[in-house]
């Protein structure tokens, strides 16, 4: 024990009277927001994926409510799929440009003039079309455990 | 390609209000759920994914909003600025969503256990209930039998006839029953609370010292006979059968008795064997008085011939012959008692009444100077004619006797009552009583015998007691003798009544 804290002791007198320039501080550039929240969708997703397997593996989808809150997650699963495609194409590979933004209409333009591409990125934008399901299924399970319980 | 921009904003900015208003509609459901149910770890789990839905909902869709309203508005430039915050607020939103998600199935491992923790907690207590109640019952029933069996216990401690002992390891006495009490005559108080030692029952302290000895030798002593001693001092003959009881749950060592009372049973053997004695003698008597009367008969008649003859003056031994007549006389009033006592003179029955003849007795030795100074009461019942079969004469006999030993005893000078009664069989009960001296616990066994008496040598014959005794006995009844508790004796007829006698025969 006390040959621990000897030890100890000259590492910090090591470290206080000789020291060396520092490192630990590293520079971000910033393509590393994207990363970050692409990582965070992918991660979302996974753990959709995670939650319909532990819900079918515990055998609760036997319940109406249970299952409905396995189709929100898959439903979260194709939003989260459809959201990391949006910013893979926009942000994270700047495959797809956007300008001219009106009421009437949008400009979308492909690095690759690819007709499907820019179509593809339009769809992708709707993506509130697969997360509200997602939200509204969530409820609806919520609901029907609810009854369930009061029943 | 330029497309319409009109269904991406309906549907960005349509579906970020309906996600905000789901999403908090979601978690108050799952609220309302975890409140239902405080026990259940899911729904509590509910309520954080919710949560986290709820502030990923509101961070994205304030974010689009706010996104679309800068686009249109020509301030793009701002959204520039502002897009990193609100997609750094979403990203960790939603990776707090992924988070609390992946706690799922932990969430759900930790709700089966508690579950199952709380069924087993559930099935134990019904089994401890169960357990309970059985116990309750078992104990109910077990009391219930312990009830009903020291009640039977106690009703045969209670009611027996014999007498129940139970001393401690001193021979101190611990408990008895009602006949105990009766039988050794103490009170419960000095037998039970003041620990009477069980040496003190017995009369001849020697015999307790030998049985306290067999009891410790062979831890039980079988129908031995002794006697108690009650405090009025008279003697119990009892059968006593004791053991020890080692006891159960380290109690003390404790000794247990019943005893007989055989007082009655002891009385009726020596009657039965006065009886017999008196029979034989009897018989003996009367074949003696049959064999000496005949020649007493001719030496009186002799006697009396030749003092009939011969003058007083003349004959020399006129004298003599007037002592042997005067003795042969004396010698025929002895066979005749003798004959009198055995039966087997001539008799002649009829119905008499009790009442009257004591009353004319009374009357008649009232008279007499030996009574002049001795009370003489009579107590006799009323309610109906008191009459026996027998000879009036030799009934007088009877109680002439009685009365004039009762005098003796009284040395002249006491009190003498006589009782008549009817007992609930319907025998008459002539009691006569006196107040003097009693009769000597020794002589108690004797006194019916023909020639015993305790005056001295020339006053008395030793038959009155032994006549009466016959004459008693010839009529179908009984005379018994014993001491007052007073002080005194008691001498007790009983006769059969006449209608009795009459269906006998």
């Amino acid at each position: 024990m006390n040959k621990l804290l000897k030890t100890v002791q000259a590492a910090a007198l090591f470290l206080v009277f000789l020291p060396v320039p520092s490192f630990a501080t590293q520079m971000h550039s910033g393509a590393e927001g994207i990363i970050v929240h692409q990582l965070g969708h992918l991660f979302f997703l996974f753990s959709m994926v995670v939650l319909i397997l532990t819900i079918t593996g515990k055998e609760l989808n036997r319940s109406k409510g249970w299952r409905l809150i396995q189709y929100a997650a898959f439903f979260f699963i194709l939003w989260n799929m459809a959201a990391f495609g949006a910013h893979l194409l926009d942000n994270q590979i700047n495959l797809v440009k956007v300008s001219d933004i009106t009421f009437s209409s949008i400009t979308i333009s492909s690095e690759t003039d690819s007709r499907l591409i820019e179509t593809a990125y339009y769809l992708l934008k709707l993506d509130h079309l697969l997360c509200v399901p997602a939200i509204f299924l969530l409820y609806r399970g919520l609901c029907s455990l609810q009854v369930k319980g009061e029943s | 390609m330029t497309v319409s921009y009109l269904p991406m904003l309906t549907v960005d900015v349509a579906g970020s209000v309906t996600m905000i208003i789901f999403a908090f509609m979601s978690l108050n459901r799952a609220t309302g759920l975890k409140e239902k149910h405080p026990e259940n770890i899911l729904f509590l789990y509910l309520v954080w994914i919710c949560a986290g839905f709820t502030i990923f909902s509101v961070s994205r869709s304030f974010g689009h909003l706010l996104k679309q309203l800068l686009i249109l508005s020509g301030n793009a430039e701002v959204w520039g600025y502002l897009g990193p915050y609100s997609g750094a607020i979403n990203t960790t939103s939603f990776m707090i969503v992924g988070l609390i998600t992946l706690f799922f199935k932990q969430s759900r491992q930790i709700n089966m256990e508690l579950l199952s923790s709380r069924k087993s907690l559930e099935e134990t207590r019904v089994k401890l209930m169960n357990l309970n109640q059985t116990l309750e019952q078992k104990v109910v029933e077990r009391t219930e039998m312990l009830t009903s069996s020291e009640h039977k216990c106690r009703r045969i401690f209670e009611q027996s006839l014999d007498t129940i002992l139970v001393t401690d390891d001193n021979w101190r006495i611990l408990e008895t029953n009602p006949a105990g009490v009766h039988m050794t005559g103490y009170t419960r108080n000095e037998l039970v609370i003041g620990g009477m030692h069980m040496e003190t029952l017995f009369a001849d302290k020697s015999e307790w010292t030998r049985i306290s000895r067999i009891i410790e030798t062979k831890e039980y002593v079988l129908n031995e006979e002794i006697e108690f001693i009650r405090p009025d001092g008279s003697i119990q003959h009892v059968i006593l059968t004791g053991g020890i009881d080692y006891g159960a749950f380290g109690c003390d060592r404790r000794f247990h008795f019943i005893i007989k009372n055989i007082n009655e049973k002891k009385e009726m053997e020596k009657q039965i064997a006065q009886a017999d004695k008196l029979a034989a003698v009897g018989e003996l008597s009367a074949g003696v008085a049959h064999e000496i009367n005949n020649p007493l008969g001719i030496i009186m008649g002799h006697t009396q011939l030749i003092l009939k003859q011969e003058s007083e003056d003349e004959f020399k031994y006129y004298q003599d012959l007037k002592t042997i007549e005067k003795h042969v006389k004396n010698c025929r009033t002895v066979v005749a008692d003798l004959l009198a006592f055995s039966r087997k003179g001539n008799t002649e029955y009829g119905v008499i009444d009790i009442n009257r003849i004591i009353g004319d007795v009374a009357g008649f030795i009232r008279n007499h100077s030996d009574f002049r100074d001795v009370e003489i009461a009579l107590e006799q019942t009323e309610e109906s004619a008191l009459e026996a079969m027998g000879n009036e004469q030799e009934l007088r006999q009877v109680f002439i006797n009685l009365m004039i030993n009762a005098c003796h005893a009284v040395e002249k000078r006491g009190n003498i009552s006589i009782t008549t009664e009817k007992d609930n069989t319907g025998r008459i009960i002539v009691n006569v009583l006196d107040n003097g001296c009693g009769i000597r616990r020794k002589d108690i066994a004797k006194i019916f015998d023909p020639f015993f008496t305790t005056k001295p040598v020339g006053q008395g014959t030793g038959l009155g007691l032994s006549v009466s005794y016959g004459i008693i006995k010839n009529f179908g009844g009984t005379i018994t003798a014993g001491n007052r508790k007073g002080g005194g004796a008691r001498f007790t007829v009983t006769l059969p009544a006449a209608e009795e006698t009459r269906e006998t025969q």
